[in-house]
């Protein structure tokens, strides 16, 4: 069995960061990887999805069949409910961080930005279980810098059960990933493990 | 960004990018030189090489454009050593000059020609084009992994390959596979070789007749025998049955997700040129109905057809009429097309289709960096042409200028296209023109262009956005660079040199984050009945950011002062950096977002956007 995990954000939140930390994690506890990174010109403040499939043997298709995503970690509100194409209600769990990053063009053509309450609305019909959790701001407060709240999402994925990798692994691929702030990083990823949602 | 685990031992399994995992490949088989142009998605290629090459010993440069760097490798391959050379395939285009008369000379050292195609376009805006075409037309041996670890193993069986045969040999990937991560078993790396000597023959380097023929007669029987021996090992079967599926690339992975499927056989083919005929023929014998998935254009379901009618003339073939030949393919899209013919249940989204079209959610577009010099050029000639210009685009982040509130990127073709294409129409058109050409772009096809219109005399406004380095391929340098790709110090070429010994008096430099500068600079251009070239001056906002931190300095950021909110609403719908926020009524710049560039402040009347001075060590 396949465990299907989406990751999505805005470029330059650390998205491909993050999925390299899980995916990393994934092939120290022995499993098989197969996922996508977008690069180029989608990094510029573009919408990018990031697939990783984890599985017990080979694992095909980097990109994740439609409706098939066991867990989203959406690190923008609304890149998460764009993600619900990959989600279906008897299996996605969603983990979202409420810090919203507004699109330029919404503000030049006027178009609003959903209330928390309607993005709730929209993810329902598709999620097993979610999680919100306003994990950049609790570490722009914390550390001054909003972009640890990645690795704070996947704490509390992985304390909701949500993801099935250990804590050690995680904590480890953390260490050979992150070039700057590592100990901030762990201490984001303990802040996550011990969110109460 | 480099990933050490590139350099991990033998033996060790790591995820690695696609294209991390050719580059592993090539340091598997002892390159000792290579050159690249960037291009996504065969960027990390390069980026790859070019973190290790100096740590393991070998050459690596980033050449002016693909020619030049497919140029470089041959001249190393002909002198024994291995070379590789990685772009995307429009690069292709450029470089094919080459490549096709070096493929009947043939080479001494392997080499390797990685080709990236993108269907979709996830990050090219020219076309579908699909390089096997070009393996055809060219008789280039053509492998093409499915997975990370294929992209490996391919890229040293494509050495052996072209070294044993002495002709080049092409690795081509899709984004798929370029940008698919995956659990990669490493093998041995082997010292570069990087030392050769180039042995005068003129028989075989000098592709005149009655050499052509020779060479031309060579080269077939080159790839005749490489189908033999390479067409019978290389393709794999699996399963049994009366219906068979023939796969390549990532195709071959979505045809594996759909699990076990019963009477059926599946053949994965590895190599697209040459086409084992006898390992088709084998394959379609004594089957009923045959299914050939393949992304982009019938190369392969064209091939089998013209076997089959050989071999098993009742054959049922099934390929374009069942998946498309536009876009890329994704596993539900393969299981429903060809769910009918192998038996199996389709997905059913319809309850999900209904679901997702009650999602109403803002667009999201790339959009230029907060500090982008791009913007704050475009801003400027926007202020002082107006909207009735001709804006002729060019291949870079400034394609982003095709969008609101910009709306100047009025056609983009190809790398430094906007200059011929611009000339063209001056030729015939009074109309107002001004083409907007990057730094790395100018030098890689946008010279010619600009000399040809200073001697034939059209006279549009040149936009120069020089940024200082190849910015949206991840910062690559280029001749105007100061540091090479080894990280060794050289003087670097300065545009307006360039610029002014093509016969251009009209030439302006600016500094791109002063509007006032930008903007007089335009209209002095303007004003004189000759062509002019401004040289937009600015460095890449996100590399100075990247550069500051490494060095523990923040930039400075600023801030919008309280009550004076009011000033600031047209730069919300005519700036549109993504820094400045609108929430309801409140208007304010996100402090984590800027990244200081002060362009806003000068767009607004003094004392309305100030700075908070930072500037110092944390």
């Amino acid at each position: 069995m396949t465990f299907n995990i989406l990751l999505t954000g805005v470029g330059g939140e650390g998205v491909l960061v993050t999925s390299v930390i899980i995916a990393r994690a994934a092939v120290y506890e022995g499993y098989e990887i197969s996922g996508t990174q977008l690069h180029g010109l989608a990094q510029r403040g573009g919408s990018i999805p990031t697939h990783l499939r984890i599985g017990k043997d080979k694992v095909h298709s980097p990109l994740i069949p439609r409706g098939q995503a066991d867990l989203i970690l959406g690190l923008e509100p609304i890149e998460a409910v764009r993600a619900c194409y990959y989600a279906s209600k008897d299996r996605t769990n969603f983990v979202i961080d409420t810090y919203p990053v507004k699109p330029v063009y919404a503000n030049i053509r006027g178009e609003k930005y959903p209330s928390d309450r309607k993005i709730e609305s929209m993810l329902k019909p598709f999620a097993k279980k979610y999680v919100f959790v306003d994990a950049s701001n609790i570490c722009e407060e914390k550390f001054g810098d909003p972009i640890y709240g990645n690795v704070m999402a996947v704490g509390v994925a992985l304390s909701n059960g949500m993801l099935p990798l250990g804590r050690k692994s995680i904590i480890h691929a953390i260490k050979r990933t992150v070039r700057r702030g590592l100990d901030e990083n762990l201490e984001a990823f303990r802040m996550g493990l011990e969110f109460k949602g | 960004m480099f990933n050490p685990d590139v350099l991990e031992k033998e033996g060790k399994k790591v995820v690695l990018l696609g294209n991390e995992a050719i580059a592993r490949g090539a340091l598997e088989s002892g390159i000792g030189l290579s050159a690249c142009y960037p291009g996504t998605p065969s960027s990390e290629i390069g980026i790859t090489l070019s973190s290790v090459a100096k740590k393991l010993g070998f050459y690596f440069e980033w050449s002016t454009n693909e020619k030049v760097a497919f140029e470089v490798c041959a001249g190393a391959a002909w002198s024994g050593v291995r070379s590789l050379t990685a772009m995307k395939h429009f690069g292709l285009n450029v470089a094919s000059d080459s490549v096709l008369p070096v493929v009947f000379t043939g080479v001494k050292g392997g080499l390797v020609l990685v080709v990236a195609d993108d269907p979709y376009g996830h990050s090219s805006a020219q076309s579908e084009q699909d390089t096997r075409f070009y393996a055809r037309m060219g008789k280039i041996p053509t492998l093409e992994p499915s997975n990370a670890q294929e992209a490996k193993d391919f890229t040293k069986l494509a050495f052996e390959i072209s070294e044993k045969y002495e002709i080049p040999v092409i690795v081509r990937t899709t984004t798929m596979v370029s940008h698919s991560a995956g659990t990669v078993t490493l093998g041995k790396l082997k010292k570069p070789k990087t030392k050769g000597k180039f042995r005068k023959d003129p028989s075989r380097y000098f592709n005149i007749r009655p050499n052509l023929q020779r060479l031309h007669a060579k080269l077939n029987r080159k790839i005749e025998a490489i189908e033999r021996e390479y067409g019978r090992k290389i393709n794999k079967v699996e399963g049994e049955g009366t219906i068979g599926i023939i796969a390549n690339g990532v195709s071959y992975q979505y045809v594996k997700e759909i699990g076990p499927l019963l009477g059926v056989k599946t053949a994965k083919l590895n190599m697209t040129y040459p086409i084992s005929r006898e390992f088709v023929a084998n394959f379609i014998r004594g089957l009923r109905t045959l299914i050939v998935v393949e992304e982009l254009e019938p190369v392969v379901e064209d091939f089998v057809r013209a076997v089959a009618k050989d071999v098993n003339p009742k054959l049922k073939i099934h390929g374009k009429d069942l998946l498309p030949r536009v876009g890329e393919y994704t596993p539900e899209l393969v299981r429903n097309a060809i769910a009918p013919i192998v038996k199996i249940k389709k997905y059913d989204f319809s309850k999900q289709d209904k679901l997702i079209k009650k999602i109403k959610i803002p667009t999201r577009k790339p959009v230029f960096c907060p500090g982008c010099p791009h913007r704050s050029t475009f801003y400027a000639v926007k202020q002082v042409l107006g909207e009735d210009t001709v804006w002729a685009g060019d291949v870079g982040c400034y394609v982003l200028g095709i969008f609101e509130p910009f709306e100047m990127q009025d056609f983009m073709i190809s790398m430094g296209a906007s200059l011929g294409l611009t000339h063209g129409i001056k030729k015939v058109s009074k109309q107002k023109a001004v083409v907007f050409v990057g730094d790395s772009t100018f030098f890689h096809a946008g010279m010619p262009g600009l000399v040809n219109m200073s001697v034939h005399g059209t006279k549009p406004l040149v936009v120069i956005m020089d940024n200082g380095v190849t910015a949206m391929t991840g910062h690559q340098p280029h001749p105007g660079t100061k540091y090479n790709a080894m990280g060794e110090e050289r003087e670097p070429v300065k545009i307006e040199d360039v610029v002014r010994s093509f016969g251009v008096k009209n030439i302006r430099v600016v500094n791109a984050f002063n509007q006032s500068e930008l903007q007089s600079a335009v209209k002095e251009l303007v004003k004189k009945d000759e062509l002019g070239v401004l040289v937009s001056r600015g460095m890449c906002r996100l590399l100075m950011k990247r550069i500051a931190r490494s060095k523990g300095i923040e930039l400075p950021t600023f801030e919008i002062v309280k009550g004076k909110e009011k000033y600031c609403e047209k730069l919300v719908k005519e700036f549109a950096c993504p820094a400045i926020i609108k929430r309801g009524d409140r208007i304010y710049i996100r402090q984590d977002m800027c990244w200081g560039c002060g362009v806003c402040s000068q767009l607004v009347p003094k004392g309305v956007i100030v700075s908070k001075k930072k500037g110092k060590k944390k």
